[in-house]
């Protein structure tokens, strides 16, 4: 089976000379269809940098990166979103949500962007919501959810465009223990349904729901294939 | 990402910020009410204009004394080179003309029993309201022989008629002017003010009478006039009136050189009132439309800090894959909405405006709808122009950097 993520020698510099900042450096990183993966690492390990990369947000300053197949480290902007709105959903630990639109209306974002009907857009936003549990929340705005169901509804949003894969930045972040339980549920259960989800994290116990652990340190991969049960031990390695 | 989903999503943002979209707007507002109004008022005082020269009549030519040079000089001391026997001689000899009304014009008392007043006291010829398109409202105008005779007998303006007599027939009444007795004959008809004077209050008497018992003074040439009005035959035939007239009276002055007369017709002189009214208008649009060029810039102000505030925003929509030019069409739709609102708003204002004016003054304020077009599609285009820079900030944002501000 083709890899969903084929990272190839992946280079991220900022600035020059004495100020240079080696964000990634000589990342190779293979991630099929349908797997379920935390990217953990001190601060400064440069996992957001990956994320960003991994998301089309930010272009590797070397190296290959073919998502589905396709080399998306030479695509200009454009393109870029192109491929954002329609193979990548994405979840944060601040939610942005858009505060004065309605829940529904949220959802309803990248399919805009995609060009989809008003009518249709209506349907998949309420299923989307639907699967995530707040069928009854279509009309609230940000202000008038928990914070749980806000991040509820960026799920909603980041899925409703039938993305290949799931890209969660610290997605319980803003938390509690109870409401991140529900959304990780919510992560295992679209797994189960298909979608890759990679999700970046320092939580420990968030990182053992995955089935595959990534570390990163200082710029590179130091654990390419931890099973979540070895956490402990690694944690302490570091 | 079509244009009519553009339109919602900005219209959404702008109304969920209603006092910051209004107060952006009252810039563009405030600009385009004083561009119409400004457009509206000088377009009223140039057709004021128009309407009082075309009241002078159809096909008239002006005959006035002095060259170019003595007019420019001061207009008090221009020496009268023109005389009656001039224009009787244009009346006798030039084909192309059918009426002539030679004038001249004095200052002077005219009383009625106890009541008197100030006024203009005009001399001319049996021609005068044919020429100039004037009607007598009772009684009769001057004729030939009061001519001859310098009889005294005059013709009231019809303001003056009134302010003298009121309640009395001024008919058969009996005036002074000056001291001197005249029997009212005729009374005219509304006319309005035209060439600088004011035809309604003034007392009308034949130019020989005025010449003798008036002005009490005759040049060795004749009796001296300030300028001669002349009807040509019709409309083509103005340019052969003007040449034989010109033909003839450097004849009649012995003229070898420089003219001492000059010819206009009321087509240059409307030619002149329009290059002056049409420089004021656009003077006053242009000091309008500063304030509409401070309104664009109070649309730029408001999107930048727009962009600033929404920064985490468009990082969002660039993350679920919005393009810079979705983000660009966004900011942009947004000034332009902004302006060609204020646009609108402010044009309903300036044309309330004209309206007051109208009400007000002398003349009918008037704008076109070239000119509401015009301001319209301006302040859309200032909103086109001052929201590109904001929008292409906005556009270029990184949406790693947006989405990690604050």
């Amino acid at each position: 089976m083709a890899a969903l993520i084929d990272l190839n020698h992946i280079c991220k510099v900022y600035g020059s000379g004495n100020t240079e900042v080696r964000a990634l450096w000589d990342v190779s990183l293979t991630i099929d269809p349908g797997e379920y993966c935390a990217i953990m690492g001190p601060s400064g390990s440069g996992k957001s940098t990956a994320m960003n990369v991994i998301g089309c947000l930010d272009k590797p300053t070397s190296g290959d990166y073919y998502l589905d197949g396709e080399n998306v480290a030479t695509l200009e902007e454009s393109t870029l979103a192109h491929v954002r709105n329609r193979k990548i959903g994405f979840v944060f630990q601040q939610f942005h949500l858009l505060p004065q639109l309605t829940a529904i209306e949220n959802v309803s974002l990248p399919m805009v962007y995609a060009g989809v009907s008003a009518a249709d857009r209506q349907a998949r936003a309420t299923e989307a919501l639907e699967r995530v549990g707040l069928a009854e929340r279509l009309q609230n705005r940000p202000n008038q959810l928990s914070g749980g169901q806000q991040q509820r509804v960026a799920i909603a949003r980041a899925i409703v465009n039938q993305p290949l894969l799931l890209l969660a930045d610290e997605p319980t972040g803003a938390l509690d223990s109870q409401t991140t339980q529900d959304v990780m549920a919510i992560f295992d259960e679209l797994n189960q349904a298909g979608i890759t989800v990679v999700m970046v994290t320092h939580e420990a116990e968030v990182a053992r729901l995955s089935r595959r652990v990534i570390w990163f340190g200082d710029g590179q991969v130091l654990h390419n294939n931890l099973a979540p049960e070895e956490l402990g031990h690694v944690a302490s390695m570091v | 990402m079509d244009l009519s989903e553009s339109l919602k999503m900005a219209v959404k943002t702008l109304t969920a910020n209603k006092l910051r979209s209004s107060l952006t707007m009252l810039g563009i507002i405030i600009g385009n009410a004083s561009v119409i109004a400004m457009v509206g008022i000088g377009e009223g005082a140039q057709r004021f204009v128009n309407d009082q020269l075309q009241s002078l009549g159809p096909n008239v030519l002006f005959i006035a004394p002095g060259n170019r040079e003595t007019r420019e000089l001061g207009g008090l001391d221009i020496p009268k080179t023109l005389v009656v026997a001039d224009a009787t001689a244009i009346a006798q000899q030039v084909p192309a003309v059918v009426a002539v009304a030679p004038e001249n014009t004095t200052r002077g008392l005219v009383t009625f029993r106890n009541r008197n007043t100030n006024t203009s006291i005009v001399g001319t010829s049996p021609d005068f309201p044919k020429v100039r398109s004037f009607e007598v409202a009772q009684g009769r105008f001057l004729s030939d022989l009061d001519l001859r005779r310098s009889a005294q007998v005059v013709v009231l303006g019809a303001t003056l008629a009134e302010r003298l007599f009121e309640n009395d027939l001024p008919l058969g009444q009996q005036v002074r002017i000056q001291g001197t007795s005249f029997e009212v004959i005729g009374v005219m008809a509304t006319k309005g003010s035209n060439l600088g004077l004011d035809y309604d209050d003034a007392v009308l008497i034949p130019i020989t009478t005025l010449s003798r018992r008036i002005v009490g003074r005759t040049s060795p040439y004749g009796i001296e006039v300030s300028f001669i009005s002349v009807s040509a035959i019709d409309q083509a035939s103005m340019s052969t009136a003007e040449f034989q007239i010109t033909n003839l009276l450097r004849l009649r002055h012995n003229i070898t050189g420089e003219d001492d007369f000059f010819i206009q017709s009321q087509d240059t002189l409307l030619t002149i009132a329009n290059t002056i009214t049409g420089a004021l208008t656009l003077m006053l649009a242009a000091i309008a439309s500063i304030s509409l060029l401070v309104g664009g810039i109070g649309i730029m102000n408001i999107m930048l800090v727009s962009v600033r505030e929404r920064t985490q925003e468009i990082g969002l929509r660039k993350a679920i894959g919005a393009s810079q030019q979705d983000i660009l069409v966004q900011f942009m739709i947004e000034a332009v909405i902004l302006s060609v609102a204020g646009g609108t708003v402010g044009t309903a204002l300036g044309l309330s405006g004209i309206i007051l004016v109208s009400a007000l003054s002398p003349f009918e304020a008037g704008v076109s709808v070239a000119a509401i077009a015009i301001a319209v599609t301006v302040s859309g285009g200032i909103g086109l122009f001052f929201g590109v820079f904001p929008a292409r900030q906005a556009a270029r944002l990184d949406p790693i950097v947006a989405l990690r501000s604050a």
